[in-house]
């Protein structure tokens, strides 16, 4: 019998699993793969938190100032290279645009636009999807009072890949610079901009590289050897595009932590369907377990709580068939919200399918969106799985995930 | 929905992400490789328009599942590249392997009869294989590099077969499926096994199994494996039939039992599946039924676990884990730090070695790192050739975690 099950591996189940398991209770963490980690930019966005508070039926609306803050800490106390700010802080995206974000890595936050200095982007050979040219030019759009130069870089770990003409992705490039061999590269590199920039011009000039790529958080020190060099410039990372690197590390990293508390992870195994206890009339009904699919046979998992945590129609946790009537949730069959008209014709507006998902009660209990009754007494719905939320358009879909995972862990 | 459907569902349920290539432990070390996206769901579309590729192609995947568990989407893509290389070995007189690595792979696919062989004279087949001119010897003559860790054959297990018959009592017995690294080359840890489910009042029945088939579908041998497969299961069937589990010690055989063998079409083939146990699955339905006794002595040792890709594969989590951290003062961390390399025959062959050593380089790490901070002084897997390559990587002693229970049972010091 497990204290809980968490049934998916996305950062909502991650936070859960992790914090549950940090507070002493015997987890288990059930997922089918890795999940949409790997599409994580690398920033936490909470978005316009008081203001989407008034929104009704928004998950904000479940939890109080206190509740959001509290999963803010909980991220920097796992990675503490994330800085939390009154403001919302900016970093580049892959394309030299500038993206706000709440919670980012601080050494993703861009300097003062008021300033002046110069821009050095270090463009690693053969890096796939990254167009310099593109690139600086929205840097320089985006930083008036900036110099912006480029310069080109190869790594000899990679020479076999650029013989063949082939490209790099950017998560073998950000494990590059996580090695020994990367960080001689790199500080050789950062060496001769520093001569070449420092030496004639006005020594005092602010010179910033920027390095696509580059993941310096997440570091597990008990893991791998530390490699870390100060570079004698300032070195800017940029958000992750999908394959995403900062997502590759971060799920490791999570992994890790969850293991190293005790929890256990389960993984290739899919939740199907659930056992209850025998329903009385008008009760909430309790869940004993949940069937998993592993190779060859199901598997019932037995536990005192669920924290459904798969997602909604990106991350698989909500399917729908050819015919549109056909929409469910996977694993407990939940009733959902969908509303009448799914989309909307303005492709950038915020689309009603996105608010698709689980309405819920004050302890994320579901709800039957009709008779407003709860339907599952210990099972909690976190993440893109809650209803009434469109992360795109409101930006605040790490937040919903870190707050909603958080607190249900506080429940277990 | 029958199987074959299914298969072209999940192959358009591919949204070309290509987080599979970016996990791909293969894909990191070998830029020719074209990775599973492009070997699985983008070539699939091909072969489907009856466009083959050669074998020596798909023959960089190391089947070691990485890509199906990282998809997003739940695409099947060590299925699909597997489909593809069943197909391609059909056609061999177009293909381009080579009689040279055509031997190497009916050779190295037949780790059963090498085994039967090496168990004959353990020590001199050991020795001669230690003669640095017989490894360049098979280096030279069958790519079969002279730096691989083949491992060392040693006193086999014996078979026990069935005397006595099922009879009623059917549900103390078990078959134990040992597979032919335990059989052949680790002995002990089977003897250790049995007596350990004897310790929990299991009669233990070892049939004369033939090798499960997987390192003959890793060396392209689909014709082979599936007639293993057939054998094995007849083996099997009147004990499936009544309701009798077959326990496996091996991660990469239980995977066999789990997942190829309910494909071939005899009556036992629908059993397996879910009468087939990892043996800490096993123990532990034990455990949840209050069946296993809890009358360990306290273990005062510390490890590293390194959780096999294809025990991964079986979505079973880690109940190695669970079991010997009921057992007091043993203390064990869960590294988890990636494939090993080693893939079964993979690393052994010689233009993959240096690439195997590779892959496992993150892992090998991060058990010296871990030993080095004192975390553990040996490790534990249940993979007999991940421990070998783990040992060939970092020196550090490894052993099948059925070794730490029967001390924690008093079964040995």
């Amino acid at each position: 019998m497990w204290d809980a099950v968490v049934v998916g591996g996305g950062l909502a189940g991650w936070i859960a699993g992790i914090r549950a398991a940090q507070r002493g209770k015997k987890v288990l963490l059930v997922t089918e793969g890795v999940g949409t980690l790997f599409y994580f930019s690398g920033i936490f966005d909470y978005g316009d938190i008081e203001g989407l508070r008034h929104l009704p039926k928004h998950p904000y609306t479940l939890f109080n100032s206190e509740d959001i803050a509290q999963g803010q800490h909980f991220v920097q106390e796992i990675c503490p290279e994330y800085i939390i700010n009154e403001t919302p802080q900016s970093a580049f995206t892959v394309l030299g645009t500038v993206r706000q974000g709440d919670l980012m890595p601080r050494s993703m936050i861009l300097p003062d636009r008021q300033e002046q200095g110069r821009f050095v982007l270090l463009v690693p050979e053969g890096l796939k999807d990254f167009f310099p040219e593109v690139v600086m030019t929205n840097m320089a759009r985006e930083f008036p009072g900036w110099q912006v130069s480029a310069k080109r870089m190869r790594v000899d770990a990679l020479a076999e890949w650029v013989k063949l003409g082939k490209s790099v992705s950017s998560i073998d490039y950000s494990a590059i610079w996580r090695s020994e061999e990367g960080q001689r590269v790199l500080a050789h590199e950062i060496e001769e901009i520093k001569r070449q920039y420092q030496v004639g011009n006005k020594p005092q000039e602010k010179i910033i590289v920027v390095l696509p790529s580059l993941v310096k958080e997440y570091v597990d020190f008990s893991r791998t050897k530390p490699c870390i060099e100060e570079f004698s410039l300032p070195v800017l990372e940029m958000s992750s595009f999908v394959p995403s690197p900062h997502g590759r590390y971060f799920a490791e990293y999570l992994k890790h932590r969850f293991t190293d508390l005790g929890g256990e992870l389960m993984i290739g195994a899919r939740a199907v369907s659930l056992n209850q206890e025998s329903p009385s009339e008008n009760k909430a009904r309790t869940c004993q377990e949940v069937i998993v699919n592993s190779k060859g046979k199901s598997l019932c998992l037995k536990g005192k709580k669920f924290i459904l945590a798969t997602g909604g129609l990106l991350g698989g946790g909500i399917k729908v068939g050819m015919a549109r009537k056909s929409i469910h949730e996977g694993v407990f069959d939940l009733p959902l919200f969908v509303p009448k008209e799914w989309s909307e014709p303005q492709f950038f507006a915020s689309q009603p399918f996105a608010q698709i998902g689980v309405e819920t009660d004050e302890l994320m209990r579901p709800l039957d969106p009709e008779r407003g009754e709860v339907v599952w007494d210990n099972v909690h719905v976190v993440g893109r799985m809650l209803a009434h939320w469109d992360p795109w358009t409101q930006r605040c879909g790490g937040g919903v995930s870190v707050t909603s995972g958080y607190a249900a862990a506080e429940l277990v | 929905m029958d199987s074959r459907d299914e298969l072209a569902a999940r192959l358009d349920a591919c949204q070309k992400c290509n987080m599979c290539t970016a996990q791909c432990p293969v894909a990191k070390v070998n830029p020719r490789f074209i990775g599973p996206k492009g070997l699985g769901p983008d070539m699939e579309r091909f072969r489907k328009g009856q466009i083959n590729l050669d074998e020596t192609t798909l023959d960089d995947c190391s089947n070691c599942k990485t890509c199906e568990l990282t998809c997003p989407s739940g695409v099947k893509i060590t299925e699909m590249i597997l489909g593809a290389r069943r197909a391609a070995s059909k056609a061999r007189h177009k293909n381009t392997m080579g009689l040279r690595l055509g031997l190497r792979g009916y050779i190295l696919g037949r780790n059963e009869y090498l085994g039967k062989l090496g168990v004959i004279w353990p020590t001199l087949t050991n020795q001669v294989l230690k003669i640095k001119l017989v490894r360049l010897a098979l280096d030279k003559t069958l790519s079969i590099s002279k730096n691989g860790p083949l491992p060392a054959y040693g006193k086999p297990l014996k078979i026990q077969p069935d005397k006595v018959g099922i009879g009623t009592n059917t549900n103390k017995q078990v078959v134990y499926f040992p597979g032919c690294y335990t059989r052949f080359n680790e002995g002990d840890t089977g003897r250790i096994l049995i007596r350990l489910l004897e310790h929990l009042g299991y009669k233990t029945i070892v049939p004369d199994f033939h090798c499960c088939g997987l390192p003959l579908e890793a060396n392209g041998q689909f014709g082979k494996a599936d007639k293993n497969g057939r054998y094995n299961l007849e083996l099997m069937r009147p004990y499936l039939e009544a309701g009798i589990p077959v326990i496996t010690s091996c991660t990469s055989c239980g995977l066999t039992l789990k997942e190829d063998y309910p494909k071939l079409e005899t009556r036992s083939a629908q059993l397996i599946g879910a009468q087939a146990y990892d043996l800490f699955e096993f123990l532990w339905q034990l455990h949840e039924k209050g069946e296993l006794p809890l009358d360990f002595q306290e273990v005062r040792a510390s490890y590293g676990y390194h959780p096999p890709c294809h025990l991964k594969a079986q979505g079973i989590g880690t109940p190695a884990l669970r079991i010997l951290g009921l057992i007091p003062g043993v203390k064990i961390r869960n590294i988890d730090a990636g494939c090993c390399g080693l893939s079964g025959s993979y690393g052994f062959k010689a233009e993959k070695y240096e690439k195997a050593m590779k892959i496992g380089s993150g892992l090998f790490e991060a058990i010296n790192v871990g030993s080095q901070h004192g975390d553990f002084q040996s490790m534990t897997t249940e993979c007999g050739v991940c421990k070998v390559q783990i040992v060939h990587g970092t020196g550090i002693p490894t052993e099948h975690p059925v070794h730490i229970l029967a001390k924690a049972y008093r079964l040995i010091d």
